[in-house]
């Protein structure tokens, strides 16, 4: 018995860096790799949920995807909304956490309330901006009735809806952008601002040719950050708008929930969730690259 | 005195004897002591109606009832997801019409025939399947097998503003274009400082696609032709998309392409909208003082009469036994269906609103002596009679098949091109049908 226990011990010892991590490792194989795997298999396959037993298929559903054109909306959909959207939140972001970084009455207390957007769940805050924007009964219209404007359809218009829906996710998400870029922005050096107002730099000057390039890598951290959530946006769109009018707001995300889980088509659903996850992949190498390359300059 | 005395005991014996006969008639309630059944419920008015009634059931049964009550597209999604995993599931609502092929093809519904004429199981007089509206309960069969117990047969009803129609003296339309005339005339009118919408409808996408079915067969239309090819890019079919689509886009209300149902009530309950077409277990709704601005000033009218003729779908919800439960599970689902769809419910459910399947609740004299709304009885009566059983595309994959269709809906109601709309959708139908 004594045997067996120091066997153990003499185990645990001389392997610690397996023994550790590996309640940490199993449970990350168990709830994220997995399935991962388990999709990619998915997605060889054809399967109607409940009917059968999956059939291989090889690419097919790949290819299938190629020749859909609700596929190619949903991507269009995708990069219009998250082009938009993470642009905004960058710049607004940015230039909301630069006027934050001066010291003003009250600013601790107006931070806290800029705050509560990033704080709040999305979906409800989706369910209360769905009423907001609903141009029938909706406090927007009536707003800009009373300032003399016409009354927008919002979401209900295919022209208008991906333009909405960035508006909700700007109001939501800049916040956090505004965060990461403040941390960065109280972190920088003192000296190189003293140094260019003794030379007579202008705010501007100041802001284009210090500011900007000290707090580039912090800038591609939030947009790195930010980009994985928002390409795979879904809360919020399939909370307001599941999608429509019509698939004018069916991003790639929604569509392939809609084939997987309304359609009951879980080897094409699998698909095109492989193929965003591919994007997103692509996008934060490339985004890791110029964050290097910014690094090393 | 003593006779008195003698009749008493008599009475007393008749009574206790008459008892014992009912009690040894009825089935042994009791014989599920102590089994938990776990159900999944659509949140729709008859579930509002039997969640409170559960300690009634519980307490009769020894059976503990764990019923988890969702929003319809969570609902349905959930339950789906929950059969394919396996997980305890033992009761479920069920519209037929939608997925009834798909959840039986997949082995997920339990035939109820054996269970309804086991006189262990069924207390077969009392409970009385004749009872039962013959087409609804038509719906929830196949193969020969009864998959489900219609808890609410639906139709769907024009419902209009029966005090500006007097006020204004508008005709009740009969006919699509008299339809089209009042929304046309109410539509922009101020009616006491507000201004109207004509008629408020389901614009949107796939949801539409179960109110326009009225539309499509009165015009003329079909879902699919004698061979089962698509047709809905018949010239029929375009009409009733056309008409569709101009009632929304023309009369109806701003950004009508997001409207489902609830949002479609709630402007008709509002009070901005003179009429609405959807299903007439919404009365709960139009009628409830708590939720309503309209109570009372409804009136209540099959869908008017098109082309082809006054051609409602029936539709009905049901409730079903997991195929994927446990046999003595099954049948403790059974004893709560059996339950919830007795006369009694039948007649509760529909005093407070759900039009209930049973042909004794709509007869019964509590319910005519305080039918507030008998043009809402006898519209949905009348649409029972010569609706159409076949109310959703007739394929396995239902839901992708409405999303189709539901796009020229859309696309009628922005204004496209109806008729290459229709043909591209006509196309891809034929494409992507399963049966």
């Amino acid at each position: 018995m004594k045997k067996l226990k120091e066997k153990i011990i003499h185990f645990v010892d001389n392997h610690m860096h397996i023994v550790f991590p590996a309640p940490a490792i199993i449970t990350l194989f168990i709830i994220v790799i997995f399935p991962i795997i388990y999709n990619i298999y998915m997605s060889f396959n054809k399967w109607k949920i409940g009917l059968g037993s999956p059939n291989f298929i090889g690419l097919q559903n790949y290819i299938d995807a190629f020749y859909d054109p609700r596929f190619w909306n949903g991507l269009k959909v995708m990069l219009y909304f998250s082009g938009l959207s993470l642009s905004i939140e960058i710049i607004l972001g940015l230039l909301i956490a630069v006027y934050f970084n001066k010291e003003f009455k009250g600013s601790n207390f107006v931070q806290t309330i800029y705050i509560f957007p990033f704080a709040a769940t999305p979906v409800a805050i989706a369910l209360i901006w769905c009423i907001m924007l609903n141009p029938q009964i909706g406090v927007l219209n009536y707003f800009l009735n009373l300032i003399g404007l016409p009354g927008s359809l919002w979401v209900s218009s295919p022209k208008t809806v991906i333009l909405s829906l960035v508006l909700v996710d700007v109001w939501k998400w800049t916040p956090m952008v505004t965060l990461i870029v403040l941390a960065g922005l109280k972190s920088l050096p003192k000296d190189p601002y003293e140094a260019a107002i003794i030379d007579g730099a202008n705010g501007f000057q100041i802001f284009s040719y210090i500011t900007l390039p000290l707090i580039r890598p912090v800038l591609i951290t939030a947009l790195t950050l930010r980009s994985l959530d928002n390409l795979k946006e879904f809360d919020i769109i399939y909370t307001i708008t599941q999608g429509g009018p019509g698939i004018a707001s069916e991003t790639l995300y929604l569509y392939s929930y809609q084939t997987a889980f309304k359609f009951f088509k879980a080897g094409y659903g699998s698909a095109l969730i492989i193929i965003v996850f591919l994007l997103v992949l692509l996008f934060n190498v490339v985004m890791n690259k110029i964050r290097y390359r910014s690094e090393v300059l | 005195m003593k006779k008195k005395l003698f009749s008493i005991i008599f009475l007393i014996s008749f009574f206790l004897l008459f008892t014992t006969i009912i009690a040894l008639a009825d089935i042994n309630w009791r014989q599920f002591e102590g089994v938990e059944i776990r159900l999944l419920m659509n949140k729709h008015p008859f579930t509002t109606f039997i969640e409170p009634k559960l300690p009634e059931f519980e307490e009769k049964t020894g059976i503990k009832v764990i019923m988890e009550v969702l929003p319809e597209d969570q609902f349905r999604d959930k339950r789906t997801i929950e059969l394919n995993a396996g997980a305890k599931l033992d009761g479920f609502m069920i519209m037929p019409g939608q997925a009834m092929l798909h959840y039986w093809k997949a082995g997920w519904l339990a035939p109820l025939e054996g269970f309804m004429t086991d006189p262990d199981l069924t207390n077969i007089k009392e409970w009385d399947l004749g009872d039962f509206f013959a087409g609804p309960m038509k719906s929830p069969r196949i193969e020969g097998h009864q998959i489900g117990v219609v808890i609410n047969a639906e139709a769907s009803l024009l419902s209009y503003r029966k005090d500006l129609f007097e006020r204004f003296n508008v005709k009740v339309p009969e006919t699509m274009e008299e339809l089209e005339e009042a929304a046309k005339f109410f539509h922009k009118k101020v009616v006491d400082a507000k201004e109207m919408i004509g008629i408020t409808l389901r614009g949107k996408k796939a949801a539409a696609t179960s109110q326009f079915v009225d539309f499509l067969y009165s015009f003329g239309g079909s879902w699919t032709d004698e061979k089962g090819n698509a047709n809905i890019a018949s010239p029929e079919s375009i009409e009733a998309f056309k008409f569709y689509g101009k009632l929304l886009r023309e009369y109806g209300p701003k950004g009508p392409t997001m409207y489902h149902w609830a949002e479609s009530t709630s402007t008709f309950m509002d009070g901005t909208a003179a009429m609405i077409f959807d299903a007439n277990v919404f009365k709960s709704l139009y009628e409830d003082p708590k939720e309503s601005k309209v109570v009372g000033k409804v009136g209540y009218t099959t869908i008017p009469a098109g082309p082809a003729g006054k051609l409602p779908h029936v539709s009905d919800w049901s409730l079903a036994v997991s195929g994927t439960s446990a046999p003595e599970y099954q049948k403790a689902t059974w004893l709560f269906i059996q339950w919830a769809t007795n006369k009694e419910n039948g007649l509760g459910s529909l005093l407070s609103g759900v039009p209930s399947g049973r042909e004794s609740s709509w007869t019964n004299p509590i319910f005519v002596s305080t039918d507030k709304t008998p043009d809402w009885t006898k519209g949905s009566l009348e649409s029972f009679a010569i609706g159409q059983p076949q109310w959703n595309p007739p394929v396995l994959n239902v839901n992708e098949i409405r999303d189709i269709v539901g796009q020229v809906i859309v696309d009628s109601i922005e204004g496209k091109d109806v008729a290459d709309s229709a043909k591209k959708a006509a196309e891809l139908m034929n494409k992507k049908m399963e049966k």
